[in-house]
Protein backbone atom coordinates (compact mmCIF):
# COMPACT_ATOMS: atom_id res chain seq x y z
CA UNK A 1 0.00 0.00 0.00
CA UNK A 2 1.41 3.20 -0.86
CA UNK A 3 2.35 5.97 1.90
CA UNK A 4 0.69 9.24 2.64
CA UNK A 5 3.82 10.91 1.46
CA UNK A 6 3.52 9.67 -2.26
CA UNK A 7 0.79 12.03 -3.33
CA UNK A 8 -0.08 15.67 -3.18
CA UNK A 9 3.84 16.42 -2.09
CA UNK A 10 4.49 18.84 -5.07
CA UNK A 11 3.13 21.98 -3.97
CA UNK A 12 4.81 24.59 -1.50
CA UNK A 13 2.53 23.14 1.06
CA UNK A 14 4.41 19.63 0.88
CA UNK A 15 2.49 18.03 4.11
CA UNK A 16 -0.20 18.87 6.63
CA UNK A 17 -0.14 17.17 10.26
CA UNK A 18 -3.19 17.22 12.77
CA UNK A 19 -1.90 16.35 16.65
CA UNK A 20 -4.49 15.98 19.42
CA UNK A 21 -3.37 15.42 22.94
CA UNK A 22 -5.83 13.22 25.27
CA UNK A 23 -5.63 11.68 28.87
CA UNK A 24 -7.39 9.14 31.18
CA UNK A 25 -9.14 10.61 33.89
CA UNK A 26 -7.70 9.44 37.17
CA UNK A 27 -4.62 7.90 36.04
CA UNK A 28 -1.04 9.13 36.46
CA UNK A 29 0.21 10.97 33.34
CA UNK A 30 2.80 8.94 31.58
CA UNK A 31 5.54 11.08 33.58
CA UNK A 32 4.68 9.83 36.79
CA UNK A 33 3.14 6.19 35.55
CA UNK A 34 4.27 2.83 36.98
CA UNK A 35 4.46 -0.14 34.27
CA UNK A 36 1.35 -1.61 35.57
CA UNK A 37 -0.98 1.47 34.79
CA UNK A 38 1.02 1.59 31.66
CA UNK A 39 -0.04 -1.60 30.50
CA UNK A 40 -3.20 -1.35 32.39
CA UNK A 41 -3.72 1.87 30.37
CA UNK A 42 -2.44 0.49 26.85
CA UNK A 43 -5.11 -2.23 26.88
CA UNK A 44 -8.33 0.00 27.21
CA UNK A 45 -7.21 2.17 24.63
CA UNK A 46 -6.43 -0.12 22.60
CA UNK A 47 -9.76 -1.98 23.14
CA UNK A 48 -11.56 1.06 22.81
CA UNK A 49 -9.92 1.58 19.32
CA UNK A 50 -9.48 -1.41 17.74
CA UNK A 51 -12.78 -3.09 19.51
CA UNK A 52 -15.15 -0.23 19.11
CA UNK A 53 -17.67 0.16 16.44
CA UNK A 54 -16.12 1.96 14.09
CA UNK A 55 -15.21 0.05 10.79
CA UNK A 56 -11.61 2.39 11.09
CA UNK A 57 -9.74 -0.54 12.76
CA UNK A 58 -9.58 -2.79 9.80
CA UNK A 59 -7.12 -0.32 8.91
CA UNK A 60 -5.49 -0.18 11.50
CA UNK A 61 -2.46 -2.48 13.65
CA UNK A 62 -0.28 -2.39 16.95
CA UNK A 63 3.11 -1.96 17.07
CA UNK A 64 4.66 -3.46 20.25
CA UNK A 65 7.95 -0.52 20.41
CA UNK A 66 9.73 -2.91 22.99
CA UNK A 67 10.01 -5.18 19.74
CA UNK A 68 11.46 -3.31 17.69
CA UNK A 69 14.87 -2.21 16.53
CA UNK A 70 16.68 1.30 17.12
CA UNK A 71 16.81 1.64 13.34
CA UNK A 72 12.95 0.69 12.77
CA UNK A 73 12.18 3.07 15.40
CA UNK A 74 14.70 5.94 13.96
CA UNK A 75 13.22 5.29 10.65
CA UNK A 76 9.74 6.02 11.91
CA UNK A 77 10.40 9.33 13.18
CA UNK A 78 12.10 9.94 9.40
CA UNK A 79 8.91 9.21 8.17
CA UNK A 80 7.47 11.45 10.79
CA UNK A 81 4.88 8.84 12.48
CA UNK A 82 6.24 9.15 15.86
CA UNK A 83 8.31 11.69 18.02
CA UNK A 84 11.78 11.74 18.49
CA UNK A 85 10.81 11.27 22.23
CA UNK A 86 8.87 8.21 21.48
CA UNK A 87 11.78 6.54 20.01
CA UNK A 88 14.16 6.59 22.21
CA UNK A 89 11.96 5.80 24.91
CA UNK A 90 10.50 2.87 23.63
CA UNK A 91 9.44 0.93 26.72
CA UNK A 92 5.75 -0.69 27.22
CA UNK A 93 4.91 1.75 24.50
CA UNK A 94 2.29 1.37 21.79
CA UNK A 95 1.78 2.59 18.79
CA UNK A 96 -1.47 2.17 16.46
CA UNK A 97 -0.54 2.71 12.76
CA UNK A 98 -2.82 2.60 9.70
CA UNK A 99 -1.24 1.03 6.87
CA UNK A 100 -0.56 4.07 4.97
CA UNK A 101 0.60 5.21 7.63
CA UNK A 102 -1.70 8.08 7.75
CA UNK A 103 -2.86 7.87 11.12
CA UNK A 104 -0.55 7.23 14.09
CA UNK A 105 -1.29 7.12 17.62
CA UNK A 106 1.02 7.15 20.79
CA UNK A 107 0.69 5.85 23.51
CA UNK A 108 2.76 6.30 26.75
CA UNK A 109 4.52 9.45 24.87
CA UNK A 110 3.57 12.66 26.68
CA UNK A 111 0.14 12.50 27.17
CA UNK A 112 -1.50 8.72 27.62
CA UNK A 113 -2.95 9.45 23.93
CA UNK A 114 -1.70 11.07 21.18
CA UNK A 115 -3.42 10.63 17.77
CA UNK A 116 -2.11 12.16 14.77
CA UNK A 117 -3.23 12.41 11.19
CA UNK A 118 -1.09 13.39 8.29
CA UNK A 119 -1.89 13.99 4.73
CA UNK A 120 0.22 15.26 1.56
CA UNK A 121 -0.66 18.94 0.47
CA UNK A 122 -2.61 21.55 2.29
CA UNK A 123 -6.01 19.33 4.05
CA UNK A 124 -6.16 20.95 7.67
CA UNK A 125 -9.97 20.02 7.78
CA UNK A 126 -9.62 17.00 5.71
CA UNK A 127 -7.10 15.68 8.63
CA UNK A 128 -8.58 17.08 11.69
CA UNK A 129 -12.04 15.58 10.75
CA UNK A 130 -10.44 12.53 10.81
CA UNK A 131 -8.69 12.91 14.07
CA UNK A 132 -11.73 14.26 15.64
CA UNK A 133 -13.80 11.09 15.08
CA UNK A 134 -10.94 8.96 16.41
CA UNK A 135 -11.26 11.17 19.53
CA UNK A 136 -14.82 10.92 19.71
CA UNK A 137 -14.57 6.91 19.01
CA UNK A 138 -12.03 6.91 22.19
CA UNK A 139 -14.57 9.03 24.10
CA UNK A 140 -17.49 6.42 23.63
CA UNK A 141 -15.85 3.91 25.95
CA UNK A 142 -12.97 6.07 28.00
CA UNK A 143 -13.45 8.87 30.37
CA UNK A 144 -11.26 11.56 28.84
CA UNK A 145 -9.44 13.65 31.38
CA UNK A 146 -11.07 17.03 30.64
CA UNK A 147 -12.21 20.20 33.00
CA UNK A 148 -15.03 22.96 31.75
CA UNK A 149 -12.63 25.47 32.53
CA UNK A 150 -8.91 24.12 31.42
CA UNK A 151 -10.52 21.71 28.65
CA UNK A 152 -8.66 18.78 27.25
CA UNK A 153 -6.44 18.05 30.40
CA UNK A 154 -2.72 17.50 29.32
CA UNK A 155 0.75 16.59 30.98
CA UNK A 156 2.37 20.27 29.50
CA UNK A 157 0.20 22.89 30.41
CA UNK A 158 1.28 24.09 26.67
CA UNK A 159 -1.62 21.68 25.43
CA UNK A 160 -4.08 22.57 27.60
CA UNK A 161 -7.99 23.35 26.14
CA UNK A 162 -8.10 21.49 22.84
CA UNK A 163 -5.11 19.74 23.06
CA UNK A 164 -4.50 20.32 19.21
CA UNK A 165 -1.50 21.31 17.29
CA UNK A 166 -1.88 21.54 13.72
CA UNK A 167 1.31 22.38 11.14
CA UNK A 168 1.69 22.47 7.69
CA UNK A 169 5.71 21.44 6.37
CA UNK A 170 6.31 24.36 3.93
CA UNK A 171 8.92 24.37 1.18
CA UNK A 172 9.91 27.68 0.97
CA UNK A 173 13.14 28.47 -1.19
CA UNK A 174 12.86 31.99 -1.90
CA UNK A 175 11.81 33.31 1.53
CA UNK A 176 14.82 31.03 2.84
CA UNK A 177 17.07 32.82 0.23
CA UNK A 178 15.94 36.58 0.85
CA UNK A 179 16.11 36.00 4.57
CA UNK A 180 12.03 37.16 4.83
CA UNK A 181 11.08 33.91 6.46
CA UNK A 182 13.37 35.17 9.84
CA UNK A 183 10.60 38.20 9.86
CA UNK A 184 8.25 36.09 8.93
CA UNK A 185 8.58 33.93 12.01
CA UNK A 186 8.32 36.98 14.35
CA UNK A 187 5.50 38.18 12.96
CA UNK A 188 3.49 35.19 12.92
CA UNK A 189 4.85 34.57 16.39
CA UNK A 190 2.57 37.77 17.85
CA UNK A 191 -0.40 35.80 16.61
CA UNK A 192 -0.07 32.48 18.20
CA UNK A 193 1.87 30.33 15.33
CA UNK A 194 5.33 29.56 15.49
CA UNK A 195 7.76 28.47 12.26
CA UNK A 196 10.47 26.20 12.50
CA UNK A 197 12.54 24.81 10.23
CA UNK A 198 12.66 21.08 9.77
CA UNK A 199 15.89 18.82 8.98
CA UNK A 200 18.19 21.78 10.96
CA UNK A 201 19.55 23.08 14.06
CA UNK A 202 18.05 26.15 15.40
CA UNK A 203 16.28 27.66 12.85
CA UNK A 204 18.06 26.77 9.86
CA UNK A 205 16.68 23.96 7.42
CA UNK A 206 18.59 21.67 5.18
CA UNK A 207 15.96 21.46 2.02
CA UNK A 208 14.23 25.02 2.94
CA UNK A 209 11.44 22.85 4.51
CA UNK A 210 9.69 24.95 7.36
CA UNK A 211 6.91 23.86 9.44
CA UNK A 212 4.29 26.57 10.65
CA UNK A 213 2.09 25.30 13.77
CA UNK A 214 -0.26 26.51 16.04
CA UNK A 215 1.15 27.55 19.71
CA UNK A 216 -2.24 28.45 21.30
CA UNK A 217 -4.62 25.63 22.71
CA UNK A 218 -6.34 27.18 25.03
CA UNK A 219 -9.47 30.05 24.82
CA UNK A 220 -9.22 28.97 20.63
CA UNK A 221 -12.04 26.75 19.28
CA UNK A 222 -10.17 23.76 16.89
CA UNK A 223 -12.21 25.70 14.00
CA UNK A 224 -10.24 29.29 14.92
CA UNK A 225 -7.15 27.64 15.21
CA UNK A 226 -7.24 26.06 11.89
CA UNK A 227 -8.79 29.01 9.98
CA UNK A 228 -6.07 30.95 11.50
CA UNK A 229 -3.33 28.29 10.46
CA UNK A 230 -4.78 28.41 7.17
CA UNK A 231 -5.23 31.60 6.20
CA UNK A 232 -1.29 32.58 7.01
CA UNK A 233 -0.52 29.74 5.38
CA UNK A 234 -2.26 30.68 1.93
CA UNK A 235 -0.07 34.55 2.87
CA UNK A 236 3.03 32.39 3.11
CA UNK A 237 2.05 30.66 -0.37
CA UNK A 238 1.90 33.91 -2.34
CA UNK A 239 4.53 35.51 -0.90
CA UNK A 240 6.83 32.50 -1.97
CA UNK A 241 5.60 32.68 -5.44
CA UNK A 242 5.70 36.08 -5.65
CA UNK A 243 9.50 36.25 -4.13
CA UNK A 244 10.27 33.14 -6.64
CA UNK A 245 9.21 35.37 -9.70
CA UNK A 246 11.00 37.99 -8.82
CA UNK A 247 14.57 35.73 -8.99
CA UNK A 248 17.02 35.74 -12.42
CA UNK A 249 15.20 32.51 -14.37
CA UNK A 250 18.63 32.37 -16.33
CA UNK A 251 20.19 31.36 -12.44
CA UNK A 252 17.22 29.52 -11.23
CA UNK A 253 16.99 27.11 -14.02
CA UNK A 254 21.05 26.83 -13.60
CA UNK A 255 20.94 25.92 -10.40
CA UNK A 256 18.04 23.18 -10.85
CA UNK A 257 19.93 21.69 -13.51
CA UNK A 258 23.02 21.64 -11.69
CA UNK A 259 21.37 19.59 -9.25
CA UNK A 260 19.63 17.25 -11.56
CA UNK A 261 23.16 16.50 -13.02
CA UNK A 262 24.40 15.47 -9.92
CA UNK A 263 21.46 13.46 -9.04
CA UNK A 264 21.28 11.83 -12.07
CA UNK A 265 25.24 10.86 -12.07
CA UNK A 266 26.30 10.94 -8.67
CA UNK A 267 27.98 7.37 -7.26
CA UNK A 268 28.03 8.50 -4.15
CA UNK A 269 25.34 10.66 -2.57
CA UNK A 270 25.57 11.57 1.67
CA UNK A 271 21.85 12.57 3.12
CA UNK A 272 22.99 16.38 3.74
CA UNK A 273 23.86 16.66 -0.30
CA UNK A 274 20.78 14.71 -1.10
CA UNK A 275 18.64 17.08 0.86
CA UNK A 276 20.07 20.24 -0.49
CA UNK A 277 19.82 19.01 -4.24
CA UNK A 278 15.81 17.60 -3.56
CA UNK A 279 15.08 20.77 -3.02
CA UNK A 280 16.33 22.23 -6.10
CA UNK A 281 14.78 19.53 -7.62
CA UNK A 282 11.39 20.38 -6.39
CA UNK A 283 11.74 23.92 -7.58
CA UNK A 284 12.29 22.91 -11.18
CA UNK A 285 9.31 20.74 -10.95
CA UNK A 286 7.27 22.70 -9.60
CA UNK A 287 8.51 25.80 -12.06
CA UNK A 288 8.02 23.34 -15.19
CA UNK A 289 11.62 23.57 -15.27
CA UNK A 290 12.02 19.80 -15.46
CA UNK A 291 9.62 16.69 -15.61
CA UNK A 292 9.72 13.82 -13.57
CA UNK A 293 7.52 10.50 -14.22
CA UNK A 294 5.68 11.36 -10.37
CA UNK A 295 5.81 14.98 -9.12
CA UNK A 296 6.10 13.51 -5.94
CA UNK A 297 9.64 11.66 -6.37
CA UNK A 298 11.07 14.55 -4.79
CA UNK A 299 9.51 14.34 -1.66
CA UNK A 300 9.07 10.42 -1.24
CA UNK A 301 13.17 9.77 -2.43
CA UNK A 302 13.89 12.80 0.80
CA UNK A 303 12.22 10.06 3.15
CA UNK A 304 12.73 7.02 2.03
CA UNK A 305 16.75 8.03 1.68
CA UNK A 306 17.44 9.28 5.02
CA UNK A 307 19.67 7.83 7.06
CA UNK A 308 17.61 5.27 9.23
CA UNK A 309 15.49 4.15 5.87
CA UNK A 310 18.56 3.58 4.41
CA UNK A 311 20.32 1.82 6.97
CA UNK A 312 16.68 -0.68 7.38
CA UNK A 313 16.31 -1.02 4.00
CA UNK A 314 20.47 -2.66 3.59
CA UNK A 315 20.42 -4.20 7.17
CA UNK A 316 23.62 -2.02 7.64
CA UNK A 317 25.28 1.01 9.47
CA UNK A 318 27.95 1.06 7.21
CA UNK A 319 27.86 5.30 5.96
CA UNK A 320 29.55 4.35 2.23
CA UNK A 321 27.49 1.67 1.47
CA UNK A 322 23.91 3.67 2.45
CA UNK A 323 25.87 6.85 0.18
CA UNK A 324 25.87 4.33 -2.42
CA UNK A 325 22.42 3.01 -2.39
CA UNK A 326 21.28 6.48 -2.05
CA UNK A 327 23.00 7.67 -4.91
CA UNK A 328 21.87 4.50 -7.51
CA UNK A 329 18.44 4.85 -6.15
CA UNK A 330 18.60 8.67 -7.47
CA UNK A 331 20.01 7.76 -10.51
CA UNK A 332 17.07 5.42 -11.09
CA UNK A 333 14.05 7.74 -10.28
CA UNK A 334 15.67 10.49 -11.87
CA UNK A 335 16.01 9.34 -15.34
CA UNK B 1 19.52 35.09 48.22
CA UNK B 2 15.84 34.37 49.67
CA UNK B 3 12.89 34.69 47.52
CA UNK B 4 11.28 38.39 48.08
CA UNK B 5 7.95 36.76 47.93
CA UNK B 6 7.64 33.95 50.17
CA UNK B 7 11.38 34.58 52.53
CA UNK B 8 11.67 30.51 52.51
CA UNK B 9 12.91 29.41 49.28
CA UNK B 10 16.55 30.33 47.95
CA UNK B 11 15.86 33.23 45.01
CA UNK B 12 16.53 31.02 41.67
CA UNK B 13 14.02 33.35 39.05
CA UNK B 14 15.53 37.21 38.48
CA UNK B 15 12.56 39.31 36.93
CA UNK B 16 13.16 42.52 35.32
CA UNK B 17 10.10 44.05 35.23
CA UNK B 18 9.31 48.13 33.86
CA UNK B 19 6.14 48.84 34.97
CA UNK B 20 5.28 53.08 33.87
CA UNK B 21 8.84 53.72 32.64
CA UNK B 22 10.53 52.23 35.89
CA UNK B 23 12.22 49.35 36.02
CA UNK B 24 12.68 47.08 38.91
CA UNK B 25 14.06 43.22 39.88
CA UNK B 26 12.40 40.52 41.43
CA UNK B 27 14.15 38.16 43.02
CA UNK B 28 11.71 34.47 43.21
CA UNK B 29 12.36 31.09 43.93
CA UNK B 30 11.14 28.63 41.16
CA UNK B 31 7.29 27.87 43.01
CA UNK B 32 6.51 31.90 43.22
CA UNK B 33 7.90 32.88 39.84
CA UNK B 34 5.19 29.98 38.69
CA UNK B 35 2.88 31.11 40.72
CA UNK B 36 2.69 34.60 39.36
CA UNK B 37 3.31 33.81 36.14
CA UNK B 38 6.76 34.91 35.61
CA UNK B 39 8.12 31.76 34.20
CA UNK B 40 6.33 30.26 30.76
CA UNK B 41 6.92 26.94 30.58
CA UNK B 42 9.25 25.32 27.98
CA UNK B 43 8.36 22.31 25.88
CA UNK B 44 11.43 20.91 27.41
CA UNK B 45 10.39 21.88 31.32
CA UNK B 46 10.89 24.93 33.36
CA UNK B 47 13.49 22.26 35.13
CA UNK B 48 15.71 22.15 32.10
CA UNK B 49 15.53 26.19 31.37
CA UNK B 50 15.94 26.57 35.11
CA UNK B 51 18.75 23.80 36.05
CA UNK B 52 20.99 24.73 33.16
CA UNK B 53 21.46 28.27 34.76
CA UNK B 54 21.11 27.42 38.41
CA UNK B 55 22.49 24.14 38.59
CA UNK B 56 21.57 21.79 41.39
CA UNK B 57 19.80 24.80 43.67
CA UNK B 58 16.56 23.87 43.02
CA UNK B 59 17.62 20.56 44.85
CA UNK B 60 17.85 23.18 47.89
CA UNK B 61 13.85 23.78 48.05
CA UNK B 62 11.97 22.28 50.63
CA UNK B 63 8.88 19.86 49.83
CA UNK B 64 8.69 17.88 52.59
CA UNK B 65 5.31 19.66 54.24
CA UNK B 66 4.00 20.47 50.65
CA UNK B 67 0.60 19.48 49.46
CA UNK B 68 0.24 16.87 47.24
CA UNK B 69 -1.74 15.93 44.58
CA UNK B 70 -4.37 12.98 45.94
CA UNK B 71 -4.32 10.87 43.14
CA UNK B 72 -0.77 11.24 41.63
CA UNK B 73 1.42 12.50 44.95
CA UNK B 74 2.94 15.45 42.41
CA UNK B 75 3.33 18.58 44.66
CA UNK B 76 3.34 22.06 43.21
CA UNK B 77 6.72 22.42 43.34
CA UNK B 78 7.19 19.34 41.23
CA UNK B 79 4.67 20.86 38.37
CA UNK B 80 7.22 24.18 38.48
CA UNK B 81 10.27 22.22 37.88
CA UNK B 82 9.36 20.30 35.44
CA UNK B 83 6.89 21.99 33.24
CA UNK B 84 4.32 18.84 33.84
CA UNK B 85 1.48 18.13 35.70
CA UNK B 86 1.62 14.45 37.17
CA UNK B 87 -2.08 14.05 36.61
CA UNK B 88 -5.30 15.41 35.46
CA UNK B 89 -6.01 15.69 39.07
CA UNK B 90 -3.07 18.33 39.48
CA UNK B 91 -4.69 20.84 37.57
CA UNK B 92 -8.04 20.49 40.38
CA UNK B 93 -5.27 20.68 42.53
CA UNK B 94 -3.19 23.32 42.09
CA UNK B 95 -5.28 25.06 39.48
CA UNK B 96 -5.08 28.45 41.08
CA UNK B 97 -1.66 28.64 41.40
CA UNK B 98 -1.15 27.97 37.63
CA UNK B 99 -3.68 30.47 35.99
CA UNK B 100 -1.06 33.37 36.07
CA UNK B 101 1.16 31.11 33.79
CA UNK B 102 -1.18 30.13 31.42
CA UNK B 103 -2.36 33.42 31.22
CA UNK B 104 1.02 34.62 29.70
CA UNK B 105 1.00 30.80 28.09
CA UNK B 106 -2.08 31.24 25.97
CA UNK B 107 -3.53 35.13 26.19
CA UNK B 108 -6.40 32.87 27.96
CA UNK B 109 -7.83 31.02 30.67
CA UNK B 110 -11.02 29.40 29.66
CA UNK B 111 -11.65 26.42 27.01
CA UNK B 112 -13.37 27.07 24.05
CA UNK B 113 -14.15 24.35 21.68
CA UNK B 114 -15.09 20.56 21.60
CA UNK B 115 -15.71 18.76 24.97
CA UNK B 116 -16.17 14.85 25.00
CA UNK B 117 -18.72 12.78 25.86
CA UNK B 118 -18.38 12.34 29.91
CA UNK B 119 -18.85 16.11 29.91
CA UNK B 120 -21.83 17.03 31.75
CA UNK B 121 -25.26 18.29 30.04
CA UNK B 122 -24.63 21.77 30.46
CA UNK B 123 -21.29 21.95 29.43
CA UNK B 124 -22.08 20.06 26.13
CA UNK B 125 -25.16 22.77 25.46
CA UNK B 126 -23.13 25.64 26.51
CA UNK B 127 -20.21 24.47 23.89
CA UNK B 128 -23.11 23.53 21.45
CA UNK B 129 -23.99 27.21 21.58
CA UNK B 130 -20.70 28.75 21.11
CA UNK B 131 -20.11 26.31 18.41
CA UNK B 132 -23.61 27.64 16.79
CA UNK B 133 -22.44 31.13 17.51
CA UNK B 134 -19.25 31.16 15.95
CA UNK B 135 -20.67 29.60 12.65
CA UNK B 136 -23.19 32.35 12.63
CA UNK B 137 -20.46 35.15 12.96
CA UNK B 138 -18.86 33.58 10.14
CA UNK B 139 -22.05 33.36 8.01
CA UNK B 140 -22.30 36.93 8.44
CA UNK B 141 -18.92 37.68 7.62
CA UNK B 142 -19.28 35.39 4.62
CA UNK B 143 -22.51 37.13 3.46
CA UNK B 144 -24.31 33.67 3.22
CA UNK B 145 -27.48 35.13 4.84
CA UNK B 146 -29.97 32.35 4.58
CA UNK B 147 -27.39 29.74 6.55
CA UNK B 148 -27.57 32.79 9.16
CA UNK B 149 -31.07 33.22 9.30
CA UNK B 150 -30.99 29.34 9.99
CA UNK B 151 -28.27 29.29 12.38
CA UNK B 152 -30.31 32.21 14.56
CA UNK B 153 -33.63 30.29 14.76
CA UNK B 154 -31.05 27.06 16.29
CA UNK B 155 -29.67 29.44 18.43
CA UNK B 156 -33.04 30.29 19.86
CA UNK B 157 -33.79 26.87 20.45
CA UNK B 158 -30.23 26.41 22.14
CA UNK B 159 -31.16 29.07 24.61
CA UNK B 160 -34.68 28.04 25.18
CA UNK B 161 -33.50 24.99 26.03
CA UNK B 162 -30.68 26.32 28.55
CA UNK B 163 -33.59 28.56 30.13
CA UNK B 164 -35.64 25.56 30.93
CA UNK B 165 -33.01 24.18 33.15
ZN1 LIG C 1 9.12 32.12 47.03
ZN1 LIG D 1 -1.82 14.69 40.27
Amino acid sequence: MSKWYESNTSGIVVSTRIRLARNLAGVPFPGRMNDSQRTEVNKKIIDSIMNGSSALSKDLKVVDMDSISDAEALAMVERHIISPAFARNRKNRRLILSLDESISIMLGEEDHIRIQVLKGGLQLFETYEIANNIDTLLSESLTIAFDEQLGYLTECPTNLGTGLRASVMLHLPALESTGEISQLADAVSKIGLTIRGMYGEGSGSKASLYQLSNQVTLGISEKSALDNLKSITMQMIEREQVTCKNFDKISLEDSVFRSFGILKNARLLSSDEMMQYVSQIKIGVSLGIIKLKDENIPIKLMIETQPAMMALKLNSQDASERDIERAKIFREQMS
Amino acid sequence: MMCEQCGKNPATTHVHTVINGVSAQKNLCTYCAVASGYAGFQSGGLMNMLSSVFGDSLAAHPTSNEKRCNCCGATFSDIAESGKAGCSDCYREFGPQLMNSLQRMHGKTKHVGKVPQSASGEVRAAAYLQNLKDELAQAVTSEEFEKAAKLRDQIKLAEAGENHE
